[in-house]
């Protein structure tokens, strides 16, 4: 049975600007997507009473120092304002958190933000330039030269090769199947930039073994949507999106001291409680948009959620099983890897998409089910990756 | 060696881990009741926990352990790296148990596996401005 806040509440307005914005603050980002999310809900901003904003990083990076708010300047009668604040995993996170205040009547229409310069923030960087993650201060790794995501995260592509064989053509095949999505995607950075197994086993090597098409590309960006009840979203204007069930992970301990091998994320706990609360089982969801933040990220979810074996993502992966087409659409905009980074807000925002029949010539037919996933959130460097959580969204009550 | 790299963080938890490394140590931070080690600071998993790590304590460790997983840069993430490319960066296991982030040297990057052998390597580093320090590097046994 079905837990009590399955399909009470819904996605009903959504918001993206993703590209190159290099003249626009990420506050305005935000802002913006803020009020293009509140529009497409068909609401009037006056109607929002509650916002939430959310960020990626801790302790680093330009959004840390923020003080003002998109609520203040969008001038939101807003009763509550804060931050949620978890790298990969923060629209779940703000998902929770805005539920229990629409459950206590706090609020009926609640606006979730996010905003990022990470494109234009590289583009002058006297470090030199490459990722946005590389970090400022403070974490072990520095003199040691681990300095940017790649590294650390290579670990998991390291150990899975190791174990199981995984190759480096199996990796560029998580590559090209997600840049086949972002050809049918316009909104996508990579839209027009077809690539092969060739070209990704001849792209540059940047963190052994990991080369540049391994990794997401960095992107400016603002994302918002608009949250409510699913009682007052059949009043709105666009086919609500459910909230079907929620659920989180952490592998802090494991990786760090049980050392459990990095080949595995936290996806056991995350994904009993969210089909749980659904009252779903894996083979009901139609389209999974899985976060992809590198190749290997991506077969680890697969073998995670068991849409194949543990050890066997490679070669389900190359034969082109998530590829269009292929029997498990996954990231049917491009994901991180081919449209745009703005961390968990790609898949998430890409699913809302599918669901409400949006996706154009990408468009799953008949999607019902979305399955979001969220990871990231590292807490000591190297390698503790460890936050993991799984959202699932679905068109009907 | 002088340094024109990022500095590590030293702060009030790691500070006597980075003071055993000037005096070419390596310690792991170690339950006194049951000999667990952990790196860096941690409540004992195992055991009861007592007041402030009351039942813990740095310690030496072997400075030996084997190579749980690695890469190898061929890019430089911040400049002054450039010079030192290919790097490797790696998790080493400690004979100790927790594992510990640091580069691979004194061998082809190349040649560095999964399960290799390796030892510490003391590198004492000043910096142009601020106090010396000095890093833990590893290299095949």
């Amino acid at each position: 049975m079905a837990h009590a806040f399955s399909r009470k509440y819904a996605i009903v307005g959504l918001g993206v600007l993703a590209g190159r914005f290099p003249e626009r603050s990420p506050r305005t980002l935000e802002v913006e997507a803020a009020r293009l999310a509140i529009e497409d809900a068909g609401l009037r901003r006056q109607d929002i009473d509650g916002a939430i904003n959310t960020r990626i990083e801790s302790g680093s990076g330009e959004s840390h120092g923020w003080t003002d708010s998109f609520a203040r300047i969008l001038g939101l009668p807003t009763k509550f304002y804060f931050t949620v604040q978890r790298g990969g995993a923060m629209t779940h996170l703000a998902i929770v958190a805005a539920a229990q205040l629409l459950d206590l009547g706090i609020a009926k229409y609640v606006v979730i933000g996010y905003g990022a310069n990470d494109w234009s923030s590289t583009r002058d960087r006297s470090e030199g330039r490459g990722q946005r993650h590389v970090e400022r201060a403070g974490l072990w790794g520095r003199p040691h030269g681990d300095l940017a995501a790649a590294s650390h995260h290579s670990f998991f592509a390291s150990r899975h090769m190791h174990e199981f064989g995984t190759t480096s053509e199996q990796l560029g095949m998580v590559a090209v199947s997600h840049r086949q999505w972002a050809l049918l995607n316009p909104d996508a950075q990579m839209h027009s930039r077809p690539i092969t197994l060739e070209d990704y086993m001849n792209s540059p090597m940047l963190v052994e073994p990991y080369r540049m098409l391994d990794c997401c590309l960095v992107s400016d960006s603002g994302a918002a949507f608009v949250m409510t009840t699913a009682e007052r979203a059949r009043d709105l204007p666009k086919p609500p999106v459910h909230v079907l069930g929620v659920g989180f992970g952490e592998a802090m301990q494991q990786l760090w001291w049980d050392k459990q091998n990095y080949t595995h994320l936290a996806v056991d706990t995350a994904k009993e409680a969210a089909f749980g609360q659904a009252d779903l089982g894996l083979q009901d969801v139609d389209v999974a948009e899985l976060y992809d933040c590198f190749t290997m990220e991506v077969i680890l979810q697969l073998e995670g959620y068991g849409w194949c074996g543990v050890g066997e993502g490679g070669p389900f992966v190359a034969a082109g099983a998530i590829a269009p087409g292929g029997k498990l659409p996954v990231n049917t905009g491009g994901g991180l890897l081919s449209c745009q980074y703005m961390a968990d807000w790609t898949p998430f925002t890409e699913a809302v998409i599918q669901l409400r029949g949006d996706g154009g010539e990408r468009q799953v037919p008949g999607a019902k089910v979305g399955l979001v996933s969220g990871h990231g959130g590292e807490i000591l460097r190297p390698g503790m990756c460890s936050i993991h959580s799984t959202l699932l969204l679905g068109t009907e009550v | 060696m002088a340094w024109d790299k990022p500095l590590p963080n030293i702060d009030l938890d790691n500070q006597p881990f980075w003071e055993g490394l000037r005096r070419h140590e390596l310690l792991v931070f170690r339950c006194k009741r049951c000999g667990a080690s952990y790196w860096p600071v941690a409540y004992c998993r195992g055991c009861p926990a007592e007041p402030f790590y009351g039942n813990m304590e740095w310690q030496p460790a072997s400075g030996r352990g084997a190579v749980f997983a690695f890469n190898i840069h061929r890019f430089a993430f911040h400049p002054s790296f450039k010079e030192d490319l290919p790097y490797v960066y790696a998790l080493v296991t400690l004979d100790e148990g927790p594992n510990f982030g640091t580069n691979i040297i004194g061998c082809d990057p190349e040649d560095v596996r999964v399960g290799m052998r390796v030892e510490v390597v003391y590198e004492d580093m000043q910096p142009d401005e601020g106090d010396p320090f000095t890093l833990a590097k590893f290299r095949p046994i």
